[in-house]
């Protein structure tokens, strides 16, 4: 089995490279090509690249270093408004992802069984003919609606979507259920766009709802943030958890797991009733504030202290405060929204508060819709598809968008085989084995799959379980389509060749979308032509682009004071939503509560990784925290507990075992664990089996309205157990320091 | 010539560790060692009453260095410009650097069959090629690690901390710290609870140090060889005796 | 059935070298090993030493070795420049200890440098103002010197005798130079701590530093020489005289009390009182040494005592202790484990040490088999009967 990659060979290679390599020390695939055609590295392989980080969704600009055509250094662009300069840990390591010895660097066919991690190396021709006869074989003997397929926001998304409503499936599996139905949804209903943009320039008091922005990095706004706070604008940072972000807020209320909705009603109450909202705007520009203002009546401070645990004085103080600073006032919508089912109903109050003090214009922005004035290649309409979705969009859930979706529910479709049987899964840049609440339920459910092809750049975990494996080009290897900010698109490009097979999505999905007859819908040559067709209405060349890093687009949309809704106007209170006998506003849900002996289980980033895919990158693992359970001090003491204690967490679905944190920077009653550790595919030499999975111990809940999961909404009992389990544990670097 | 010089600010480093990831990859610096830390109070106080800080550490670049002083070999040297740069091709891996410097900046690489130390060079290679700022401060999200001429450096904490007296304490760390340094801090709350060492002398090691190696040992060397000289003389003088007839069990006729 | 000759059959040339060398030669072999291996492995996973404590054992052995070679200029100033040419016979033996205990720090040192293969830079990258280059310069020369001072060995067995007349002719010029190295290199040892004010606990810190490690060393030198005569009754069935002994040992009150009083100087002058009674375990240790050194000083200043060889060991030995605690409180227990950090040598560091000091016995051994190192010291048969008795040696005993 020479040219078989087993679990074994994975872990002699990271053993041979894993521990040696520094940062600098690596493998070195020639400069890119275009790159030195264009001259922006020279005969040596040495120059700057301008390029798009793609270690996060927020895509910061950044500037490659070019040394003998390898990457050795990762700089943010000055000019990239995301990043503006400066790049995350996350971004600076980036390049530890593209040269990570774990990468793979051929299609892989799995030839044990599945999870044993036997593959085979193919070469493409032979991956993809496999790849599209298996979809075609289901499509044929069960129709397009057996082929589910699941991808997380990317560049070359369209493109994803033109394979799957071109194949002529409706079962489209993205993230966002995960991470912000209950916000954008929010939106959608109040002012008829996904997410109204925010501005740090004007603003003079903040409240944050458990965006933890010191920590779950979006470069820019934290950077906005963190200037706001010096210039000395006030912070409250709602959170159980005293995180990074709690330390640097002005004031932090450790608020209650999911009962924020009722803080922001009882804000409501005292700003509407005191008369302290912006009248003329509420007057001109919404609809619906007076069975706002009569349902929040109710919603009294003393009422709210019951229920948050933040006393009523305080709330009362702090809606004066936000109330004085007006129109300069923010309540931020925050982003992974996904901690209740009541989470809607928090981003529905959020929103009304922010209309009713008249922000809009000047701390909140309308967003212009992305893309708009770039060219595309020409395409044909997509099949008519009949066959019901199996998340339940829209007929279970009449409001979740169908590019939303309910990643959680489609995984429940399959599983139940309701409303029919599914029978493969086409996955791209996702890691739902970790990501999707359940994990041994998400696995079962990759057990009723005849066929499981994922598009990775290593062997991460979904790809463990996978039959096909197609390796993609890493960001730094790659074109995408261009992204549009502001008034700038910028651009992707690679700035070293792909190492090995690798291989950019526009031309997996270009090769695939021929051999599955949907050759109509990648209508461009290769990927520079891809682009070339995108800056066509603009009149710039790709060379131009390359070079700058950036085509100028038409300005940027002025002020806009309608609104796309039903009304046009912001909807504080929704006819569609009361019709389709939902509350039409923001009304009190009163979320589960964790028996006595249990614990709200809360998970939220760490600034060193991004969801589950950097944990094998060895710079993030040298510089980041052993993954631990924290729990309140005090309560670990009364329970016998102490930091470095064994415990074994449950849930209702699962029991994982990890290492205790005793901290006082946590509620009582609530206990945190870190996302993305305890990986099980023997494919990943240093994330293998370091620290444990919370996805393990997440309970599947859907809010009926936004199709959100709560992740939030999980109990668990914490018990000690004796020395360290026997599933592997291993230790993070140390420095000495 | 100009000194450089950064000023860290620990109300605005929120711990992330960008500039750690960043020196790591801009210095190819072996795994298992770094160039730059970070020091923190950790979480203090009883929930909800709690506070947090954090600051990177790296080399202070005194103005004048102990490690420089100690380095055996000369393998550590002060620029111009206040860099303290480190020689990898003359440095013999013997340590006495991390033992010099009051800071415990020199770091080693255990995991190396041969040795070297790691220090903070202020990137120098990067200012050689033309790049604005170091790999940390070039990087950080939140501007808590800024870069310039050490007396803007050195202004601008005195400027915060004057302009917001509530929000820090009265105290550049390394304007007096081991005689001077070309890295400043200033924070909410004192420096020894963000685990900086206290540094009560504004005299540097490195000049008791000279005391003793440029003026304490010729001294001694001097005296000694004279003391015995003069010794010698006087006793062949006033003694006459020869002393060739020894009887081999070491006894002596007298 | 064939049988199995057990017995080890030595060479000819070496028939007559103690029992005791063949099995210290395999220690030393295992030792050398052990430094094999370091070399090869990195001292990061073969010895205990870490950020936090980056000296450990080797240095500590290494500094208290030096102080104990000391005796060979310490003897060599009492023959030659006072000319106590009674001390003569203890010169050879002395020197060759002195040569070999240089030459195994400089063993040690080469296993602990991180870029063992560059040992050689302190010759061509000078740095003045450090201790560590002084110390490396003086001993690299000083071996030198002391191998001349031993020349008269090696040429006497080849009966050279135009050479050794030459040699004795320069040879108070080179044991001037000798005795100024090593007091330049006794000292730079106590100037390494200077610079490390912040490191070194306060009470034992001094700006005097170089010069205890100076006068401390010649005291060390001669408890060397006492315990060193006493052990070779042992190993060679060589020994000095009582009146030898004795008259060193009349010397030790003043090199003492010299110590001492600096030491009082220091505390008074660098205001350490407060210290002293603060200082815990520290202050302990202080006053251990100090108060070791006091009653070495009395013990010795009592002629009765210090005339027997008995008790002339057990004084060195008073005098040994001290020194070993002084040098190891300011290099490992007040110095790196000062912030409770807990560091205890691995198996790599305690062999490889264990290994060159046998070396080292072994080495002398060999050249006091092949050179007269003992051509004017006392042969044990020939000693006076009582001391004979004393030693519970029934003599008269040929060397085995
Ligand atoms: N470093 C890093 N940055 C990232 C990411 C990453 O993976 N790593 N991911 C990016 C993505 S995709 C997203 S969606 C964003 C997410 O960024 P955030 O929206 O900040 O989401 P999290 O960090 O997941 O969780 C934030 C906080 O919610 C708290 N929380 C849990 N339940 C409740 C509750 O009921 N009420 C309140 N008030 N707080 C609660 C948790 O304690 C946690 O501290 O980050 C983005 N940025
Ligand atoms: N327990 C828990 N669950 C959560 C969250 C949480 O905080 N806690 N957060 C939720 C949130 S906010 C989100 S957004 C989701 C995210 O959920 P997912 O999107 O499923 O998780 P990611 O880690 O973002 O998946 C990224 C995958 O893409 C791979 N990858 C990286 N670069 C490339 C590339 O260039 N090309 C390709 N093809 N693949 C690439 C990575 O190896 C990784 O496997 O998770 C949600 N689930
Ligand atoms: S926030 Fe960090 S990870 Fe995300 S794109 Fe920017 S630099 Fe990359
Ligand atoms: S990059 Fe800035 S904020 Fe992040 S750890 Fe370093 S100094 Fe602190
Ligand atoms: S901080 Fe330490 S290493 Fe840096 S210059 Fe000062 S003494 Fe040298
Ligand atoms: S380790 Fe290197 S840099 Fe440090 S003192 Fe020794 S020779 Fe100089
Ligand atoms: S200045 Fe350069 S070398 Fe020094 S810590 Fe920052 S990045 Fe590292
Ligand atoms: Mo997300």
């Amino acid at each position: 089995m020479t040219n078989t990659i087993s679990r074994r060979d994975f872990l002699k290679l990271g053993a041979a490279t894993g521990a040696v390599l520094a940062a600098g020390q690596m493998l070195s695939p020639l400069a890119a090509q275009a790159a030195r055609e264009s001259g922006q590295i020279d005969q040596q392989g040495d120059g700057y690249i301008s390029s798009m980080c793609e270690m996060c969704v927020w895509r910061c600009g950044l500037i490659a270093k070019i040394k003998g055509g390898r990457v050795v250094k990762l700089d943010g662009n000055p000019q990239h408004p995301h990043s503006r300069g400066n790049l995350c840990p996350r971004g600076q390591s980036g390049l530890m992802n593209t040269y990570d010895p774990d990468r793979v660097l051929t299609p892989l066919i799995r030839v044990g069984k599945r999870g044993e991690g036997l593959f085979r190396k193919a070469s493409w021709d032979e991956a993809l003919d496999l790849v599209a006869s298996k979809m075609l074989e289901i499509k044929q003997k069960y129709g397009p609606e057996a082929m589910v397929f699941s991808s997380t926001h990317n560049l070359s998304q369209p493109l994803f979507e033109n394979l799957l409503y071109g194949f002529g499936s409706p079962n489209y599996g993205t993230q966002r259920s995960l991470c912000f139905n209950a916000m954008i949804v929010a939106n959608l209903m109040t002012y008829g766009m996904e997410e109204p943009g925010r501005d740090y320039k004007n603003v003079k008091y903040i409240i944050l709802t458990g965006r933890n922005l010191m920590e779950a990095i979006s470069t820019s706004e934290t950077h906005d943030l963190s200037h706001a706070i010096d210039a000395g604008v006030k912070v409250v940072y709602l959170d159980p958890r005293y995180t990074k972000t709690a330390s640097k807020a002005g004031e932090w209320l450790p608020i209650r797991p999911g009962t924020d909705l009722a803080f922001h009603l009882a804000l409501l109450n005292i700003i509407i009733g005191e008369k302290l909202y912006d009248q003329s705007f509420v007057s001109r520009y919404t609809v619906g504030f007076d069975e706002l203002a009569k349902e929040v009546q109710r919603y009294t401070p003393d009422w709210a202290a019951q229920i948050t645990g933040i006393p009523a004085e305080t709330i009362t103080r702090i809606a004066h405060e936000f109330a004085a600073a007006g129109k300069y006032a923010l309540a931020h919508n925050g982003w992974r929204t996904s901690n209740f089912v009541n989470s809607f109903g928090t981003q529905r109050a959020i929103t009304a508060l922010n209309t009713i003090i008249g922000n809009w214009g000047v701390t909140l922005f309308p967003a212009l819709e992305e893309g708009a004035g770039l060219g595309s290649p020409p395409q044909p309409p997509y099949p008519r598809i009949s066959a019901l979705r199996l998340d339940g969009v829209p007929w279970k859930f009449p409001f979740v968008p169908l590019k939303l979706g309910i990643f959680q529910e489609l995984r429940n479709g399959i599983y139940n085989a309701d409303p029919y049987q599914a029978h493969g899964w086409f996955i791209s840049r996702q890691n739902p084995v970790l990501s999707i609440p359940d994990r041994n339920k998400t696995l079962e459910t990759f057990g009723k799959m005849d066929f499981i092809v994922t598009v990775d750049i290593i062997m991460n975990d979904t790809a463990w379980f996978s039959d096909v494996i197609l390796p993609e080009a890493s960001y730094l290897e790659r074109y995408d389509p261009l992204l549009p900010v502001g008034d700038k698109a910028f651009i992707r490009q690679p700035v070293i060749e792909p190492q090995g097979e690798a291989k950019s999505a526009l031309w997996i999905y270009k090769q695939l979308g021929e051999r599955l007859g949907l050759a109509d819908y990648f209508q461009y040559a290769d990927e520079e032509d891809y682009l070339r067709q995108q800056l066509a209405p603009l009149g710039v060349s790709l060379e131009e682009v390359r070079e700058k890093g950036y085509a100028e687009m038409p300005g940027e949309g002025k002020l806009e004071y309608s609104w796309n809704t039903t009304s046009g106007k912001v909807e504080l209170f929704s006819e569609t939503l009361a019709n389709a006998g939902f509350d039409g506003m923001a009304k009190w849900e009163e979320p589960p509560m964790p028996a006595a002996d249990q614990f709200y289980l809360l998970t939220g980033k760490v600034a060193q990784h991004t969801q589950f895919g950097t944990h094998n990158n060895q710079l993030l693992h040298k510089y980041s925290d052993e993954p631990r359970l924290s729990m309140n001090a005090k309560v670990a003491a009364q329970k016998g507990l102490k930091s470095g204690d064994w415990v074994a967490v449950t849930s209702e679905v699962g029991k994982i075992h990890i290492l205790l944190e005793a901290t006082e920077a946590i509620r009582p009653d609530c206990v945190f664990m870190a996302p993305g550790f305890g990986h099980i595919s023997k494919g990943l030499t240093t994330a293998f089996g370091f620290g444990a999975s919370d996805s393990v111990l997440h309970v599947t809940y859907t809010d009926p309205v936004s199709g959100g999961q709560a992740l939030s909404q999980t109990f668990v009992s914490v018990e000690k157990i004796a020395g360290a389990p026997n599933e592997p544990v291993r230790k993070p670097l140390h420095l000495g320091e | 010539m100009a000194k450089y010089g950064f000023l860290i600010d620990a109300s605005r480093c929120i711990d992330c560790r960008a500039c750690l990831v960043a020196c790591s990859v801009e210095n190819n610096v072996s795994m298992k060692s770094t160039r730059i830390w970070i020091k923190d109070s950790a979480v203090t106080g009883e929930f909800p009453d709690l506070k947090r800080y954090s600051a990177p550490f790296h080399c202070m670049h005194c103005a004048d260095p102990s490690c420089v002083s100690a380095c055996t070999v000369g393998a550590l040297k002060q620029n111009a410009d206040g860099i303290i740069t480190y020689d990898n091709k003359a440095c013999i891996g013997c340590r006495y650097c991390m033992y010099a410097c009051p800071f415990e900046v020199p770091h080693f690489q255990w995991d190396q069959q041969f040795a070297l130390i790691t220090k903070c060079d202020f990137c120098v290679s990067r200012l050689e090629a033309g790049q604005a700022e170091p790999a940390c401060a070039a990087t950080c999200p939140t501007d808590a690690i800024q870069f310039g001429s050490q007396k803007e450096m050195l202004a601008l904490a005195h400027d915060r901390i004057e302009k917001q007296p509530e929000r820090y304490i009265n105290h550049v760390f390394g304007e007096f710290e081991n005689g001077g340094t070309s890295t400043f801090y200033i924070s909410p709350v004192p420096f020894d609870q963000l685990g900086f060492p206290t540094i009560e002398t504004t005299e540097s090691p490195a000049h008791f140090n000279r005391i003793a190696t440029e003026e304490g040992t010729p001294i001694i060397a001097g005296a000694v060889a004279l003391g015995m000289t003069g010794i010698y003389l006087a006793m062949e003088h006033f003694e006459k005796k020869p002393h060739t007839d020894r009887k081999p069990n070491g006894t002596e006729e007298k | 059935m064939a049988t199995v000759n057990l017995t080890i059959k030595p060479f000819k040339a070496l028939e007559g070298l103690p029992r005791y060398v063949y099995v210290l030669a395999v220690i030393t072999a295992l030792g050398l090993l052990a430094g094999a291996y370091r070399l090869y492995a990195g001292l990061g996973v073969t010895t205990n030493l870490s950020t936090v404590f980056p000296w450990g054992l080797w240095i500590s052995f290494d500094l208290t070795n030096v102080a104990f070679s000391g005796a060979a200029f310490t003897l060599a100033m009492l023959v030659y420049i006072f000319h106590m040419h009674d001390l003569h016979s203890a010169v050879r033996p002395t020197v060759l200890f002195g040569f070999l205990g240089y030459s195994s720090v400089l063993v040690i040192l080469f296993f602990d440098l991180g870029r063992w293969d560059r040992f050689w830079h302190f010759l061509v990258y000078p740095n003045l103002s450090s201790a560590l280059f002084e110390v490396s310069w003086c001993i690299a020369i000083y071996s030198g010197i002391l191998a001349y001072e031993l020349s008269p060995v090696f040429l006497d067995r080849f009966k050279n005798e135009k050479l050794s007349r030459i040699v004795e002719k320069i040879t108070i010029g080179m044991v001037i130079a000798g005795i100024t190295l090593s007091s330049m290199h006794q000292s730079s040892l106590g100037s390494l701590f200077v610079v490390q004010i912040h490191r070194l606990h306060p009470l034992w810190y001094s700006m005097m530093q170089p010069e205890f490690f100076l006068v401390s060393s010649l005291s060390a030198g001669i408890a060397a020489i006492l315990i060193g005569s006493y052990a070779s009754i042992w190993m060679f069935k060589q020994t000095l005289s009582e009146k030898v002994l004795e008259k060193l040992g009349s010397l030790l009150p003043w090199f003492l009390i010299a110590y001492l009083l600096m030491k009082v100087v220091d505390l008074f002058w660098g205001n350490k009182i407060g210290l002293l009674l603060t200082s815990g375990v520290y202050s302990a240790l202080y006053v251990a040494e100090l108060a070791l050194m006091l009653s070495a000083a009395i013990w010795f200043s009592i002629k009765r005592l210090r005339a027997s060889r008995q008790n002339a060991l057990y004084g060195a030995l008073i005098i040994a202790t001290g020194i070993v605690i002084n040098r190891f409180t300011i290099t490992w227990f007040a110095l790196s484990a000062l912030n409770g950090v807990r560091y205890f040598p691995s198996w790599v560091e305690i062999l490889l040490l264990i290994g060159v000091s046998s070396g080292v016995i072994v080495v002398y051994a060999l050249i006091a088999h092949f050179f007269p190192v003992f051509s004017e010291t006392l042969a044990v048969k020939d000693l006076p009967k009582h001391e004979l008795a004393k030693l519970k040696i029934d003599q008269p005993v040929s060397g085995d």
